[in-house]
């Protein structure tokens, strides 16, 4: 500044200032009354709308605040079984979707081929005549293929039923938030120990005692808030005394922190541990629940030195710990996300569910029980997503040219795939690729089609949730505004293309439109002499579904499972096994779900990105967590990027020495490094999947996350992390900082 | 000598200026604003129009309510369609934007009002608003201000007076 303002500058200026303020017409606001006024609006007033949380796949309640036709604030449903009222940041945070800068406004096509992002607007007629002649001109339906993630019941419905009508294969549903928490995995062991592939429901309210595998069931896993909700009712002591909880992990979660001891076990041990515990509750005859005669045969080959050697638990440990679980009057073991992710993830959860059996808490209240199912026939095919080993089939059908139309929605495979799985070159020999996302994400960067689906906020539909509550449920979806922009349901689209092809198609998708397929499949629940309400008229009924958010059973159905025949045979012992040499790579990369962004899916949200990681403040980045024994070997701090290279690829990031964390694990979290997916979310830290080794459980085909090694380069580089606490000692525990 | 006299001077100037516009701002405080159509209340009452007919909510809701630009063209499709203003208002209805019209009356935002309880004591829109039928151009008739607000309050029975004059009735 070098340019000096006179003093009779400055009074001119402080004079014209003054005035202008002091002008009643810069206080004037204008009054903006509505074109066409929305319905049921009255000035001033506010409407709340009941519907359900689409940022992850639980199926939350939620009402929406809406005043003059815009949504303000997202609160949870107080009346839903599921959440209770409750709701997450996530849920929360979904105003700033509905709001996102970074929206399509339109259907568009990329003109100047894949990548350019020269996205020309699009009629949706000619989008839909885009659609359909490369449908139609398809040398065999089978060469479509459709790619889904997290799809709403309702359009998993109209989706699978279209592709079987026009004969093209099921949608692959694989995304990497439900990856993360090992749910095809635990649909798998599902199956195998209880016949079902409904996910098992463990009724953390009324367990005395929580042995949580790898669950971090306060964070994401699964029904986050319903079971933070159960978490507080356990610790209140609702049903008997304070419940004692244990966390069984290689890495410090923020469940971990809330539990009463935190047991830092080997990745990819933790069914050792259950095993050995078995073996000792078997051979001490621990517990009251009678003779454990029929259950020796599970534990005959186990070992539990060989047990506590492997996983790095001492046997003392191990005995107290056992005694601990079937002293209890009601306990219960979880095997989590965590557990999937091994190379020997299935059979760590068969280990941890055969603990339920072996204190009887299959069936039993404080044990396990069996998810509700859809409570009608119309609504039975609901959404199990598929294993890795599925995602892979396709990418390679892709890379033989044997997919002609590609068709993408809910599910971000470039970015949550692990890089070296292929997706993106696979893609690239795809003819046509179609992405309905409502934002340019990696996947829509490569689509030559995008076709935005509405908001959440903006859209009908219905969700089954899985794990469900504690009693049959639906949660029920509809428009709390009206669209922001050009989009279009993409159950429009598909019922669209029905009516277009005729035939088979049109017969499988009946309904002239989304809204009149919804009401049909919400009356079939009419007349339940089980519902918490009812009514006479089908108008009635659907008005009264609307205002409650769905549907549910008056009175809590808990659904009790049988054992299969799994009980008559030793329990199988699988080592887990690890890509990269040890030598050559001595550290386990433990890749972990963020809290806010989840898989990436809340990168694109400013709240998320602003919310500060509860164990270690950080936020806005990418870190590496490092034991403070490890980061001083290496001679790095608090804040020093470090070069994590495993044998698929490297990245590198700042530092955050964590107390919380074992010596021989280097935790990151995922979400962020995004590319595209808009302003808030590209260019910012880094994605660790491009360090992923693309290998599976064999047994489940779930993606095994946690089973690269990794090894630490020092850059000498220093780049200071945004945390809410400093690292000066006071606010954090931090013996690596300065 | 000629400086510090000059320097004397600047706080008498500033003082002065203040003095000015606070003058200003209260005879202006007053004045019509400069709405985007030249909408004449006086047609629209001397037509026989109510004044809940367009701000329906008034008698539900907190604010009274600006009508839709659908309301408007409910009857402007036909009626005097080929006046200006008219064609002008038709515009926005064609290229379905709202007409940004000028907030008249206003308070600030630490003060809760709600026009429901206030016509639901039976107060007439023109006790505080003034003869709008008679104005071509609203503008603002009485400062609304604590005082005002405070002297009605007051005068009523005496059972409600505790309770209409406690701060919390207005800031909460």
């Amino acid at each position: 500044m070098t340019q000096r303002i006179s003093r009779r500058d400055f009074l001119k200026i402080a004079a014209a200032g003054t005035a202008a303020g002091l002008s009643p017409e810069v206080r004037r606001i204008a009054l903006e009354p509505f074109v066409r006024p929305p319905e049921q609006v009255l000035p001033g007033q506010d409407t709340w709308y009941a519907s359900t949380c689409r940022q992850c796949p639980a199926g939350c309640g939620i009402i929406v605040r809406v005043i003059n036709g815009r949504a303000r604030k997202i609160e949870g449903n107080p009346l839903h079984p599921l959440n209770h009222g409750k709701l997450c940041a996530r849920g929360q945070a979904g105003l700033q979707l509905l709001y996102n800068p970074d929206r399509l406004k339109n259907a568009v096509r990329q003109a100047g081929g894949r990548g350019s992002r020269q996205f020309d607007p699009l009629p949706w007629a000619e989008a839909l005549d885009l659609l359909a002649e490369k449908i139609s001109t398809l040398s065999n339906p089978s060469r479509l293929a459709f790619w889904g993630g997290l799809m709403p019941d309702h359009l998993y419905l109209l989706t699978s039923r279209w592709l079987d009508a026009i004969g093209a294969p099921p949608p692959l549903l694989f995304d990497l938030h439900s990856a993360l928490e090992g749910r095809s995995a635990a649909s798998r062991a599902s199956q195998l120990f209880f016949d079902t592939p409904e996910l098992p429901l463990y009724d953390l309210a009324r367990a005395e005692v929580t042995f949580s595998f790898g669950a971090n069931f306060l964070e994401t896993w699964m029904s986050p808030v319903s079971q933070n909700h159960a978490y507080g009712m356990m610790r209140q002591g609702q049903f008997g005394g304070r419940g004692f909880m244990v966390q069984f992990e290689p890495r410090l979660s923020a469940t971990a922190a809330s539990a009463d001891e935190w047991v830092p076990l080997r990745p990819g041990a933790e069914g050792f541990v259950a095993l050995a515990l078995g073996r000792i509750i078997v051979e001490e005859r621990l517990g009251h629940v009678g003779s454990h005669r029929p259950h020796a045969v599970l534990y005959q080959d186990v070992d539990v030195r060989e047990m506590a050697a492997a996983s790095e638990v001492p046997v003392e440990s191990l005995s107290r710990l056992a005694r601990v679980f079937a002293d209890a009057d009601q306990a219960v073991a979880i095997p989590g996300g965590a557990l999937a992710g091994q190379r020997n993830g299935l059979a760590s959860m068969l280990a941890v569910q055969a603990l339920n059996l072996l204190v009887a808490q299959i069936g039993r209240l404080g044990g396990v029980f069996l998810s509700q199912p859809a409570p009608s026939p119309a609504m039975k095919e609901t959404a199990h997503g598929d294993s890795f080993e599925r995602a892979l089939e396709l990418i390679d059908r892709m890379k033989a040219g044997e997919v002609d139309l590609l068709l993408i929605h809910g599910a971000n495979p470039r970015f949550e795939l692990p890089a070296a799985a292929g997706f993106a070159q696979a893609a690239a020999r795809v003819p046509f690729v179609v992405s309905f996302s409502p934002f340019v994400d990696e996947t829509a960067v490569a689509a030559d089609l995008i076709l935005p689906d509405h908001s959440y906020l903006e859209s009908w539909g219905y969700q089954i949730p899985a794990p469900s509550a504690d009693r049959p449920t639906v949660s029920s979806q509809q428009p709390v505004v009206q669209p922001l922009y050009d989009t279009r349901s993409t159950a429009e689209v598909l019922l669209a293309l029905g009516a277009r092809f005729g035939g088979k198609a049109a017969e499988a998708l009946p309904w002239p439109d989304e809204f009149a397929f919804l009401q049909e499949s919400a009356s079939a629940l009419q007349g339940s002499s089980l519902g918490a309400y009812d009514a006479e008229t089908q108008a009635g009924f659907w008005a009264l579904w609307r205002q409650h958010g769905g549907w549910w059973t008056e009175k809590e159905l808990p659904r009790e499972p049988e054992v299969t025949g799994i009980v008559g045979q030793p329990l199988p012992i699988v080592a887990p096994s690890f890509e990269g040499e040890a030598e050559t790579y001595p550290f386990h990369l433990y890749p972990y779900p963020s809290l806010g962004l989840s898989d990436g899916r809340g990168a694109n949200l400013p709240w998320l990105q602003e919310m500060p990681d509860p164990m270690t403040t950080a936020r806005w980045a990418t870190w590496v967590e490092l034991n403070p024994v490890t980061a001083e070997s290496l001679g790095l701090r608090d804040d020093d990027v470090v070069r994590v290279v495993s044998p698929f690829g490297e990245l590198e990031a700042p530092v955050v020495v964590y107390p919380g964390i074992r010596p021989d694990v280097v935790a990151i979290p995922v979400g962020q490094g995004h590319t595209d997916y808009g302003r808030f979310a590209e260019r910012r830290g880094r994605n660790p999947l491009e360090l992923v080794a693309p290998v599976t459980d064999p047994d489940s085909g779930a993606l095994a996350w946690g089973a690269t090694r990794v090894r630490l380069e020092p850059t000498g580089k220093k780049v200071e992390l945004a945390r809410l606490e400093s690292l000066d000692g006071a606010g954090r525990e931090s013996t690596g900082g300065s | 000598m000629s400086r510090s006299r000059w320097l004397l001077l600047i706080p008498l100037l500033v003082v002065a200026g203040l003095a000015a516009g606070v003058l200003l701002t209260r005879a202006r405080a007053l004045a019509a604003p400069k709405q985007p159509l030249p909408f004449n209340h006086r047609t629209h009452v001397g037509a026989g129009v109510q004044c809940l007919f367009c701000h329906a909510s008034a008698m539900r809701s907190p604010v009274a309510g600006i009508p839709s630009l659908q309301m408007c063209m409910g009857c402007h499709r036909v009626m005097a369609a080929e006046e200006p203003a008219i064609q002008e208002l038709s515009g926005y209805w064609e290229r379905g934007e709202p007409v940004p019209w000028l907030r008249v009356d206003k308070q600030p935002d630490f003060v809760y009002f709600s026009h429901q309880p206030h016509l639901g004591a039976g107060i007439n829109c023109e006790s505080c608003h003034g003869a709008v039928g008679e104005m071509e151009v609203v503008h603002p008739v009485l400062r609304m201000d604590m005082g005002w607000c405070l002297e009605c309050h007051l005068e009523q029975a005496q059972e409600n007076v505790a309770r209409l004059t406690d701060c919390l009735a207005c800031h909460k």
